[in-house]
């Protein structure tokens, strides 16, 4: 570390006296940042299976050398590079990559597990081996940036100093419109933020949502101007504070940033941290995340936008790869040759070594090195790695073909295809939209489904023994093909059929299906434990129920069941009010549940009340006052709206409650008279049989006789 | 307004003589100054090392240059930096002759120029160094300077040029002599643009209207010159869409010049009440024609229809020996008959005069580096 800190001071004094004394002064420890080269998901699939993400070809170079390249220009001096997936190819690259000469300002150190299952498991690493001293940016390794966020820095560690140490996270965002086309609609956020010091007072992904909440708590604190934005693109660059690494310890559960950052929103009150965000207007900051991103990005890099990381600039420094840079975006690297007639409309990017034969007609697509292009050929969007090879009469429009894959005559490649490794296609066919090809057997996957971050040559061997055993299918790849169709309907467990549309990410259908979502979780039978993203209520609601079912399957002490329901309050963070309405909501409808939605009201009553017996003690643990017994009743209200072929056994079950004094008389009268506010519940209260005025005790009686007659 | 030079000898040349040698170097350069002593001192492995990491730290600040990530900065400095970092190889470089440290300086211009094409200036002062160790082993071999200088065209038809066996020889001295003449060089550069500016008020009189476009610290400094003598009116286009002229103009309003910004449409529109137009240039080409922010070809077509008077404020270090330029983004070509007059820092020539300044500054063979 010595002869860092003496290199720096000598550059310092010398060629760059600009950067001089006061940077010096201000940083006495070096910039370092965390990279994680894995993206802990398969949205690359089937392609990441034979390279990792972080490798990808994006404009001719690897996503990975965008992302380190930002962090050099930034004045990172250390950086740490965690692989899982392939972490041998991550490392054999960087080591012949000019990140790792001598001369590099930016000393890389590669940090490979196979243990790493999310970022949450890499920043615990992190903190176990206690690798940071300080500040530090945590970023992907698929990240393509190039904002200056010296000025986020500065204001990171000028709040850390201001505020000892509250603020742990700076995140990074960029000004863009929705809808914009570098905006990932998955990572489409809502943020609320105080508008003075910037803090992060709620954060929400919003999923395709279009009725959002906000607590009302976050109005309260103090500032009196607030933002709620939703123009924000998250670059996935965040200024961490070393407590990070500490706090993804603490809380082993959490998974992702996402998870951090909600966990310390709402947490915020009782650990004392806050994050805190800055919006750049300008410069450009995406993470490709999912095919959809990598065209986007790839077709912005091309037109310049993330300038000055363009395509002939050769920041990689790589020798043989040089290209020249003409009107419209036309890039040509060395060694290129292209046939009469044939013509580089706009925004294309031609590798080194690469024939294109005659009358071809090519926009806005790269092509790798060591290509070989047939004659008439059509390129739009088309997205072609190394060493491919394509013949004559070949149409591709917005398709991923990767390095080695071979296309044959008369093929066209409708939108979105994908052909990964080695792939050969045709002749004369045309891949309908979507298709996905791989020399991988989709069959594979299941077998391997648990391990997918084994080792890369295991899975290469075993991947190998199994493309012999099946055969190729003439119809789907065409006569002299090889390759096997990834299809969504050809993969049944869920996680697959995920997959597949993920890798060109697919549009998020706007509202009707989020919605249904949403309610789906309500089934009982589902054994899915839900998404962090799904409502705290809900959850607390399902989990009441589990624990109740529990309870009465395994005769727990009422005490017991109380103290998980408390201890369930705590972890979603569920007010009492709403405890007792969810409670009484998912007692009544414990029968529905257990029998299904056709029971008779009688039925219902019989299965009901020796329940509402059992936990009457459980009830009395928590509707105390006046107000617990309105809210409780307001829930039983609730549910037999929904309920209404069970009208005739509300009396019933009311008047039970009455008895096991888990309601007092009082309430219920009150309830009666005032409650109704609309029409189908004053309904609700004519049809009980009850008038105002008549005191309970009859009621009473009357009840006491139906009981009898149940009971005759 | 067009100047005939029948004498071109008369000019100056060797203009960086004209300081003498007895002149301390002014403050920003003197840390880099003493290096050449500390050079004696340190262990050579080392001393490799860190001029390798100075080199390759210079070519990445260059692929960043002008980006927001990057180091933004002026072409003067630009030039000052290179110059420094090719005394600093100079000193460090292993090399015996004059012909090593050429190839070295060659290689490295190579690399340097690549990392930004754009930026001309950095090839253009490798050139000068490049002429510069010429001359001083052409000295040292005893070969008056006056002859050299007096290169005749039928000379260079029969000799071809020095070619490279003839700078095998060695001498002694010839490092310092070189070092020396390249502190000559820094010095002539941290005086580029007071000597510029010192010429405004022969061409700036009391109440004309100017015209500018963007941002150019050369021009901003002319102007405010002569705004210490002379009441003047500029006008400013802001050169969208990165609208450099506002900061220009504020920076000019806040000296005290009563000035207006005007969209880059209205240039036409405004130009008939200009009197001159003072632009500044990334580049002068080695035919008279410039290589300029995007709009100022515009701006010259205007003032030439409307026979304006286009006045050029460029240094010596941005005249490079590239005749068409790159394609550039934001940036276009200028041709030399619209242009009227420069002004660098040894004085004010017409566009037909620079092929000539091309010839004194640099050596022939060093134009394809």
């Amino acid at each position: 570390m010595a002869a860092r800190g003496g290199k720096q001071s000598r550059s310092g004094a010398g060629l760059s006296g600009r950067k001089g004394a006061d940077e010096q002064e201000e940083e006495e420890q070096p910039l370092q940042a965390v990279l994680v080269a894995d993206s802990f998901n398969r949205r690359f699939f089937p392609v990441t299976k034979d390279q990792p993400r972080a490798l990808l070809p994006l404009g001719n170079v690897a996503m990975i050398d965008y992302t380190l390249e930002f962090l050099t220009s930034t004045g990172v001096q250390e950086t740490f590079v965690f692989c899982c997936w392939m972490a041998s190819e991550i490392k054999e690259h960087l080591l012949s990559s000019k990140w790792c000469r001598q001369s590099s300002p930016n000393t890389v150190h590669i940090i490979t597990s196979e243990q790493y299952r999310s970022l949450g498991d890499v920043l615990r690493d992190v903190d176990a081996k206690s690798l940071l001293r300080s500040d530090f940016v945590l970023i992907y390794g698929d990240v393509v940036s190039n904002i200056d966020i010296s000025s986020a820095l500065h204001a990171h560690r000028h709040r850390r100093k201001m505020d000892k140490n509250i603020s742990v996270m700076t995140m990074i965002f960029k000004e863009s419109s929705p809808g914009h086309k570098s905006r990932c609609e998955e990572d489409d956020v809502i943020v609320a933020m105080d508008s003075k010091s910037q803090r992060i007072l709620h954060y929400q992904k919003t999923q395709g949502l279009k009725r959002l909440q906000f607590p009302m708590n976050i109005f309260h604190n103090g500032s009196d101007e607030f933002e709620i934005r939703h123009d924000l693109l998250d670059c996935h660059i965040s200024i961490c504070s070393p407590q990070v690494a500490e706090l993804f310890t603490d809380n082993f559960d959490y998974q992702s940033r996402n998870d951090f950052v909600r966990g310390m929103l709402v947490n915020e009150e009782i650990l004392g941290n806050q994050i805190h965000m800055h919006v750049t207007k300008d410069g450009y900051g995406v993470r490709v995340s999912n095919l959809l991103m990598y065209d986007s990005v790839s077709s912005d890099l091309v037109r310049r936008w993330v300038y000055p990381l363009t395509p002939e600039a050769n920041f990689i420094d790589q020798k043989g790869l040089s290209c020249t840079y003409s009107r419209h975006n036309v890039y040509r690297g060395s060694g290129v040759s292209l046939g009469h007639g044939s013509q580089m409309e706009e925004n294309v990017l031609i590798g080194s070594d690469t024939n294109i034969g005659a009358n071809c007609y090519i926009c806005n697509s790269v092509i790798g090195n060591n290509c070989t292009i047939g004659d008439n050929v059509t390129l739009d969007h088309a997205y072609i790695w190394n060493n491919v090879h394509i013949a004559s009469n070949v149409m591709i429009s917005q398709s991923l073909v990767c390095d080695k894959a071979e296309i044959k005559e008369w093929v066209k490649l409708n939108k979105q295809c994908v052909l990964a490794y080695n792939v050969v296609i045709g002749p004369n066919m045309s891949l309908p939209e979507g298709t996905v090809v791989s020399m991988h057997h989709p069959d594979e996957e299941e077998e391997e489904d648990d391990d997918e971050f084994m080792s890369d040559d295991a899975a290469v061997g075993h991947s190998k023994d199994k493309a012999k055993l099946k055969v190729f299918n003439p119809a789907e790849v065409g006569v002299g093909g090889r390759g096997y169709i990834w299809k969504a309907s050809s993969l049944d467990d869920t996680e697959d059929e995920e997959i597949s549309q993920c890798l060109w990410g697919l549009v998020l259908n706007p509202d009707p299906e989020s919605e249904s979502e949403d309610s789906e979780p309500e089934d009982p039978d589902d054994p899915v434990i839900p998404s962090p993203e799904m409502e705290d209520v809900k959850v607390f609601q399902l989990e009441v129920l589990g624990t109740l079912q529990r309870g009465l399957e395994e005769n727990i002490s009422f005490d017991n069941l109380v103290l998980e329901i408390n201890s369930l309050k705590y972890a979603y963070n569920i007010t009492l009010k709403e405890v007792m309405q969810i409670l009484t909501r998912v007692v009544l409808e414990y029968p529905f549940q257990q029998q299904g939605p056709q029971l008779t009201p009688s039925q219902y009553v019989g299965l009901l009340l020796p329940l509402l017996k059992k936990w009457a003690p459980v009830f009395k643990n928590y509707v105390k006052r006046a107000q617990d017994h309105l809210d409780c009743l307001s829930a039983f209200e609730e549910h037999f709206l929904e309920q209404e072929s069970h009208w005739a056994a509300m009396v019933k079950v009311l008047m039970n409650m009455y008895q096991l004094e888990i309601l007092e008389e009082e309430t219920i009268l009150r309830w009666f008279s005032q409650g109704a506010t609309t029409d189908k519940s004053r309904q609700l209260r004519k049809n009980q049989g009850l008038s105002p005025t008549q005191p309970l005790s009859d009621s009473e009686q009357i009840h006491d006789h139906d009981t009898h007659a149940i009971k005759g | 307004m067009r100047r005939r030079h029948n004498h071109p000898d008369v000019v100056p040349n060797h203009f960086h003589r004209q300081h003498t040698h007895t002149q301390t170097p002014s403050c920003p350069v003197s840390p880099l100054i003493s290096s050449r002593f500390y050079t004696t001192t340190m262990p050579a492995p080392d001393k490799e090392i860190d001029l390798t990491e100075r080199i390759e730290a210079f070519l990445s600040d260059l692929k960043r240059g002008g980006s927001g990530t990057g180091p933004l900065r002026g072409s003067a400095e630009m030039a000052r930096e290179t110059t420094a970092l090719l005394r600093r190889i100079a000193a460090q470089a292993r090399w015996s002759n004059a012909g090593d440290l050429m190839e070295i300086i060659r290689t490295e211009g190579r690399r340097m120029t690549a990392a930004q094409p754009s930026e001309t200036t950095v090839g253009n002062m490798i050139r000068r160094v490049l002429k510069i160790i010429r001359e001083e082993y052409a000295r040292s071999r005893g070969s008056s300077e006056e002859t050299d200088q007096q290169e005749s065209l039928h000379k260079l038809l029969t000799s071809g040029g020095l070619s490279e066996e003839n700078f095998r020889q060695h001498f002694a001295a010839l490092k310092a002599n070189v070092i020396e003449a390249i502190n000559e060089l820094l010095t002539e550069l941290e005086g580029t643009t007071d000597n510029i500016k010192m010429q405004a008020l022969e061409h700036i009189h009391s109440n004309e209207v100017i015209m500018t476009i963007g941002r150019s610290r050369t021009v901003e400094a002319f102007l405010k010159d002569a705004a210490r003598k002379r009441k003047f009116h500029v006008i400013v286009a802001e050169c969208a869409p990165f609208c450099q002229g506002h900061k220009m103009a504020t920076s000019l309003s806040e000296a005290g010049i009563e000035t207006t910004v005007i969209t880059d449409a209205a240039i036409f529109a405004v130009m008939s009440r200009v009197n001159k137009v003072i632009i500044g240039t990334q580049t002068v080409l080695a035919n008279g024609g410039l290589r300029a922010v995007n709009g100022t070809h515009t701006l010259a077509l205007a003032a030439k229809h409307h026979s304006t008077p286009l006045i050029v404020c460029a240094p010596m270090f941005k005249l490079s020996p590239q005749v068409r330029s790159l394609c550039l983004p934001a940036r276009g070509e200028i041709l030399s008959k619209l242009i009227t007059l420069f002004i660098s820092n040894i004085g004010g020539h017409a566009p037909s005069y620079i092929y000539r300044l091309m010839s004194e500054l640099y050596h022939p063979e060093d134009h394809e580096l």
